[in-house]
């Protein structure tokens, strides 16, 4: 740990893409602030929500972060828990990252809640153990004990057994937390097209490609592209995992749409085709998540890591669409079948379109992780510690 | 004790929707469009011109089903949702975080966020406003003209509710959930 004034906090080479990620930060933090203020002012009426779709962006975003949390706890384990060397190098950042980013998926989350106060004394008085929720929130809240533990034992106090003893924990806490959030909408037997055993698997999936693709950001913007032969070698492993499980998400989301439309069973079938035939899965999803990191990294052998740090740019909007749809799909069949007013249409699929609060909150909750990231940085020293 | 349940003879309403006033008077529902208990749905008719099927336009009185195996219930994080000791589902407001998992599991579109205590809120079988005070049937079962809804106890066989179903067919909405609605639309 480093102790730095706050001149030297602020304090950064004047780079055109250093200052361009300083003005994207800002900019979303001020976004946050802004979407955080009309919540305050007008609460759910700020955002797009109604009845019919009362879940919207935020959850998605709440996903999103989450997701990238225990992703990168998972692909941080490989090195300081299971000990392959290659990846103990990794460790640190990562861990700072997963905290950053749990973080910030609980502002988020902290506004789209309506009553979070009562939400903690609730959830310890009258405790729902039969809802996803309950558990998903529980042990998140003990995940992030645990990686911060981690993280005060690799960085601040360092103690190899400490760490990775509360490593292994995290570890294992995580991967119940997020296969719970899937469970969140595979429980759901309201809604055919979520329900089941999907969701808590494809989201431990996803969870690793998504930490793969932030250790490639996180790294390209460490080095600016200029990787020492260590780090080179251990992102050349990383893409090889990378493209194993983009690999093995194509073939798994393949069969789940097949699965689907088969027999067209009623409120599943036609829900997934209508939603696969949106933009936001072929083009987001499909091409910019799965398809353009994984021809590059199987056209290059997994070794164009440059390349695929640009992918993992691309990747991450992917990411940003499967949390999307995920909410939104899930959504996508109305349960009130027959119209109610002389002024309508029979419902059919719902539509949905974030408000600008919502988009500010949800995007403005990256703009808190940029922000706890570069000052991780600089007050931590996230790379390899040379004592080990 | 009572387990509450509900016979509509749906084919006799009329889409007068004075049961959706009633249940808004009584109860104190705000106005607004996503802010109801009870509604009708209309079931426009098939076929086309000049073939049209008047049998097929029906008209769908509901409300929340009150479900023996309720999705909303199963779901909620702090049991603010629980089963009144009369089987009636109903929301606490001081335990609700209003986080609208409930909303997203009900099957049956029977949850709306109540903009007064700014809590999810569904029908109660009027258990506050009437059944608290003595009185044995739902407002809107009172106030429809067709006799459409009969509210009773459903373990007492004596009760009309009870006399009704076991002499009539009837059916349940989406009853392969294993909601177990305790709503039925006599057929
Ligand atoms: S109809 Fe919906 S709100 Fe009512 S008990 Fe069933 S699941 Fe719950
Ligand atoms: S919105 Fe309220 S009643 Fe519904 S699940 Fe959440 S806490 Fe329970
Ligand atoms: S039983 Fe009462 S609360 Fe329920 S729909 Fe009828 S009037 Fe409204």
């Amino acid at each position: 740990m480093n102790t730095i004034s706050l001149k030297k906090l602020f304090y950064f080479e004047k780079t055109p893409l250093n200052l361009l990620m300083a003005f994207i930060t800002v900019a979303l933090l001020g976004a946050f602030a802004a979407g955080a203020v009309l919540y305050i002012l007008h609460g759910h009426h700020a955002y797009n929500v109604t009845r019919q779709h009362p879940w919207g962006l935020l959850i998605s975003m709440y996903v999103f972060f989450v997701v990238s949390s225990t992703g990168l706890c998972i692909i941080s384990s490989i090195g300081h828990v299971f000990g392959i060397p290659e990846f103990q190098q990794i460790g640190k950042r990562a861990i700072a990252g997963a905290i950053i980013t749990i973080s910030s998926g609980f502002a988020v989350i902290a506004l789209e809640i309506g009553h979070p106060v009562t939400m903690l004394i609730y959830n310890v008085l009258t405790p729902g153990l039969t809802s996803a929720i309950w558990w998903m929130g529980t042990l998140y809240g003990m995940y992030l004990a645990f990686i911060c533990l981690e993280f005060f034992f690799l960085a601040i106090k360092e103690n190899h057994t400490l760490s990775k003893f509360f490593g292994i924990g995290g570890l294992l806490v995580g991967l119940a937390a997020h296969s719970n959030l899937g469970a969140v909408f595979g429980f759901l037997v309201s809604r055919p097209s979520a329900n089941g055993v999907f969701y808590p698997v494809y989201f431990i999936l996803s969870a690793m490609i998504t930490g793969c693709y932030l250790i490639f950001l996180m790294y390209g913007f460490r080095y600016k592209m200029n990787f020492p032969a260590k780090v080179e070698v251990m992102l050349v492993k990383l893409s090889k995992i990378l493209g194993m499980l983009l690999a093995v998400l194509i073939f798994f989301e393949a069969w789940k749409i097949l699965t689907a439309v088969y027999g067209d069973l009623p409120e599943r079938g036609a829900t997934i085709m209508h939603s696969i035939k949106h933009p936001n899965f072929w083009f987001g999803e499909l091409i910019l998540g799965m398809l353009i990191p994984f021809t590059i990294i199987l056209v290059s052998n997994a070794k164009a890591i440059k390349a695929t740090v640009y992918a993992s740019i691309t990747g991450m909007v992917g990411i940003f669409f499967m949390r999307y749809d995920l909410v939104h799909d899930t959504l996508l069949y109305p349960m009130r079948t027959l119209k109610i007013s002389e002024y309508e249409l029979a419902p059919t699929f719902l539509e949905y379109f974030p408000s600008f609060a919502e988009f500010a909150i949800g995007f403005g909750g990256i703009g808190i992780s940029l922000f706890l990231y570069y000052v991780a940085d600089k007050v931590f020293n996230l790379d390899e510690s040379h004592s080990h | 004790m009572a387990r509450y349940g509900m016979a509509l003879n749906y084919k006799n309403c009329i889409n007068c929707r004075a049961c959706e006033t009633a249940c808004k008077e009584e109860n104190g529902v705000l106005l607004g469009k996503d802010n109801y208990r009870i509604w009708v749905g209309v079931k426009e008719a098939e076929g086309l011109f000049p073939n049209i099927s008047i049998a097929s336009q029906t008209y769908h009185p509901s409300q929340c089903q009150h479900c023996s195996n309720a999705p909303c219930q199963l779901v909620c994080p702090t049991n603010a949702t629980y089963y009144s000791k009369d089987g009636i589902v109903k929301v606490d407001p001081v335990k609700c975080i209003l986080c609208t998992y409930c909303i997203n599991a009900c099957p049956y579109d029977a949850r709306y966020v109540d903009q007064r205590t700014i809590t999810v809120d569904k029908c109660t079988f009027c258990s506050d406003t009437r059944l608290a005070n003595g009185e044995t049937t739902t407002a809107c079962q009172a106030t429809c003209p067709t006799k459409v809804r009969v509210f009773g106890d459903l373990d007492d066989p004596t009760s009309e509710i009870s006399q009704l179903l076991a002499k009539k067919e009837y059916r349940r909405v989406k009853e392969h959930l294993g909601t177990e609605p305790k709503l039925f639309y006599i057929l």
